[in-house]
């Protein structure tokens, strides 16, 4: 292989992509959708300072340490407002990825040009490379056009992170870069395999549906009770809810429990004990999993973990990629799976 | 300059080309004739690298293909049947975008670019390639396999959707090419396209070389087949007897009769003709034209 074919192509992808229109129209949606979460953030962050603030003063004159200490709570984070623009990312990155990736491949077959430009020098792992390459260039210069935007805004406002707060700003870049990145390559995958555009994005999003919502659905607690069985019932108890909604009232819950007035056989209590911890612990397996196969269940869990201010969860960068390693490496795993299998497709399309 | 040993590509079972033997000396212009399916642009791909063959090899200029695709590409330049381009941008920018491969600068590129579109009549517009006429494509597809001056031309189909100016435009291209001592290789159904530009020329039908040659010899071959004689008189005409007649249709008056030769013997039925005082009204040879040669060498390889 040589990169000179891999790097005209990456070129001109990358052009392709800049000067589309499709890209064009989402990415100014990204940017005011990360511009309008961060003027937001920023506006409920100065708030919450200036509450955090004045309960300061309160708990500082206060006598009694624990009153104290309950008063002080966690000081506000201008990361809450990453978490918020993380949230709507989530939604839009996703479309983003799927409509710079669905079309790659199957344009070419559709414009007839794919023959010429496999006849040119230029070996086939170079061009999906390269298309590949010149995709994840747009990609992070999206990413990091909105993070230079969301941090300009904090600037605008007077919010200077610190460096833990910037790492962890960093994180929610790198990630929202490989959530668009995953669906990016999902659809690229689906542009090998497909025939025209039109069935490359069918399947993308077909595919984007069983990862975002349909998989997580097993993590859902009705859900998962109907597939994985109830929690186990604490012995001389019986429990029995009832919850209803409609569009015109929401959610209406009881909960109706039945006392025994037989004292409790400690080994009944035990063996309960034993059963709830092996269903939590069987549960808790389940909804990792499922957060792992999940992009978005990932991207949402390092959202979660990383918009959270350091000392109220886990403290130090290193503590933080060391809890969010798997997280991370699934979400990195994901778009490589989805390359890989794009590259072998592509390398065995039969040209005639 | 272009060599096929033996080469032979089959799809799901079925032979698309099978045991293809043919060589193509340098300067030469070939043409590659053969009904749909014939195999011709199964044949090219595997020249152009882009499918390998199940069996056998090609080279182009002693380089195999199958082995070293890169080199043999910088040395060919070649033209899809179906010719595609990205739409949304001008022939000036494909050409650009094409003849960044073969690591020309800048200047070169330019210069090249120019000289192209000015050789295929496309200089000078300006709107992009999507709202381009098949024709103007076809013409684009042709100053594209030349973007990198190659040795090697390969051309399939090449006016399919031309306009007659067109094709005069491709005529006097590949004439030039063949001039400055460019091999080219064109495939084609068409037989008066072929016959108008190649030196020599290969007949495939269901994935074989049925008949090569240059063009002279093949029309040799086909006419020394069987040569039709139209013979009209103003009286009953006698009975023609020769070994060379394989059959005579007479009308019920005698006075008009088709007959059918190994050979031109019309020089024996007007004898005859004389030598019986029957004074002719027309006598007429059907030499058969190169589309019935054509033809019968299609009925032949598909038989």
């Amino acid at each position: 292989m040589t990169a000179t074919g891999m790097r005209i192509i990456a070129g001109k992808e990358f052009s392709d992509h800049l000067r589309s229109r499709r890209f064009h129209l989402l990415f100014a949606i990204l940017a005011v959708v990360a511009a309008v979460g961060m003027i937001t953030g920023a506006v409920q962050y100065s708030k919450d300072l200036s509450d955090y603030n004045a309960v300061q003063m309160i708990a500082e004159g206060e006598d009694d340490p624990t009153f104290a200490g309950n008063l002080a709570g966690l000081k506000p984070s201008i990361l809450s407002a990453y978490s918020q623009m993380g949230m709507l990312m989530a939604g839009i990155g996703v479309v983003l990825g799927i409509a710079m990736g669905f079309d790659l491949v199957t344009r070419e077959k559709e414009s007839k040009s794919l023959k010429s430009l496999l006849a040119y020098p230029v070996f086939r792992d170079e061009v999906i490379n390269g298309k590949a390459l010149g995709g994840v260039g747009a990609i992070a210069l999206a990413m990091g056009v909105v993070l230079i935007v969301s941090v300009a805004i904090m600037a605008l406002f007077g919010i200077v992170p610190n460096v833990d707060e910037l790492l962890r700003i960093l994180v929610f870049g790198v990630a929202s870069f490989l959530l668009v990145f995953t669906f990016f390559a999902l659809a690229l995958l689906m542009s090998t395999v497909s025939k025209d555009s039109g069935s490359a994005l069918l399947y993308s999003l077909i595919v984007m549906i069983v990862l975002s919502s349909f998989i997580p659905i097993f993590a859902y607690t009705p859900v998962y009770s109907a597939v994985f069985g109830d929690a186990p019932t604490p012995p001389g108890m019986s429990t029995y809810s009832y919850q209803q909604s409609s569009s015109a009232y929401t959610v209406t819950s009881v909960a109706v429990a039945y006392k025994s007035d037989d004292a409790v056989d400690p080994e009944a209590l035990a063996e309960y004990e034993r059963a709830s911890r092996e269903y939590m612990n069987q549960k808790r397996t389940i909804t990792d999993i499922v957060t792992l196969v999940s992009p978005t269940g990932n991207y949402q869990t390092i959202l979660g973990v990383a918009s959270q201010p350091a000392g109220d969860n886990v403290s130090g960068f290193g503590n933080l990629l060391g809890a969010l390693a798997c997280n991370l490496i699934a979400l990195l795993a994901m778009p490589a799976a989805f390359f890989g299998l794009a590259w072998v497709r592509f390398m065995r399309e039969d040209i005639r | 300059m272009i060599l096929c040993d033996h080469l032979t590509k089959i799809y799901n079972g079925v032979p698309a080309v099978d045991d293809l033997c043919l060589e193509i000396p340098t300067g030469e212009v070939f043409g590659l004739l053969g009904p749909n399916g014939a195999g011709k642009s199964t044949t090219i791909l595997m020249l152009v690298g882009l499918i390998q063959p199940t069996s056998g090899a090609c080279s182009i200029d002693g380089i195999e293909v199958a082995a070293h695709p890169i080199e043999v590409k910088k040395k060919i330049g070649y033209m899809p049947e179906d010719v595609g381009f990205y739409p949304d941008r001008t022939a000036e920018e494909n050409l650009d975008y094409a003849a960044r491969f073969y690591g020309l600068s800048e200047a070169e590129r330019k210069q090249r670019v120019g000289d192209l579109l000015d050789l295929v009549g496309l200089d000078g517009v300006g709107t992009k390639v999507g709202g381009y006429s098949k024709g103007m494509r076809q013409r684009l597809g042709l100053a594209r396999a030349l973007v990198n001056d190659p040795e090697v031309v390969i051309l399939d189909e090449p006016t399919a959707n031309l306009d007659p100016r067109g094709v005069l435009d491709y005529r006097r291209i590949v004439r030039e090419l063949a001039d400055r001592g460019t091999t080219v290789l064109v495939s084609s159904h068409i037989l008066s396209e072929v016959s108008k530009v190649c030196t020599s020329v290969g007949i495939l039908a269901r994935g074989k070389l049925i008949a090569s040659g240059d063009r002279e010899m093949l029309a040799r071959a086909a006419v020394q087949d069987r040569v039709t004689i139209d013979v009209e008189t103003g009286t009953p005409m006698p009975r023609l007897t020769s070994p060379e007649i394989l059959s005579a249709e007479f009308s019920q008056d005698a006075c008009s009769a088709r007959i059918v030769a190994k050979s031109d013997i019309s020089a024996y039925i007007a004898e005859t003709l004389y030598a019986g005082g029957v004074l002719p009204r027309r006598l007429a040879v059907e030499k058969p034209d190169m589309e019935d040669i054509l033809l019968s060498y299609y009925t032949e390889g598909t038989a």
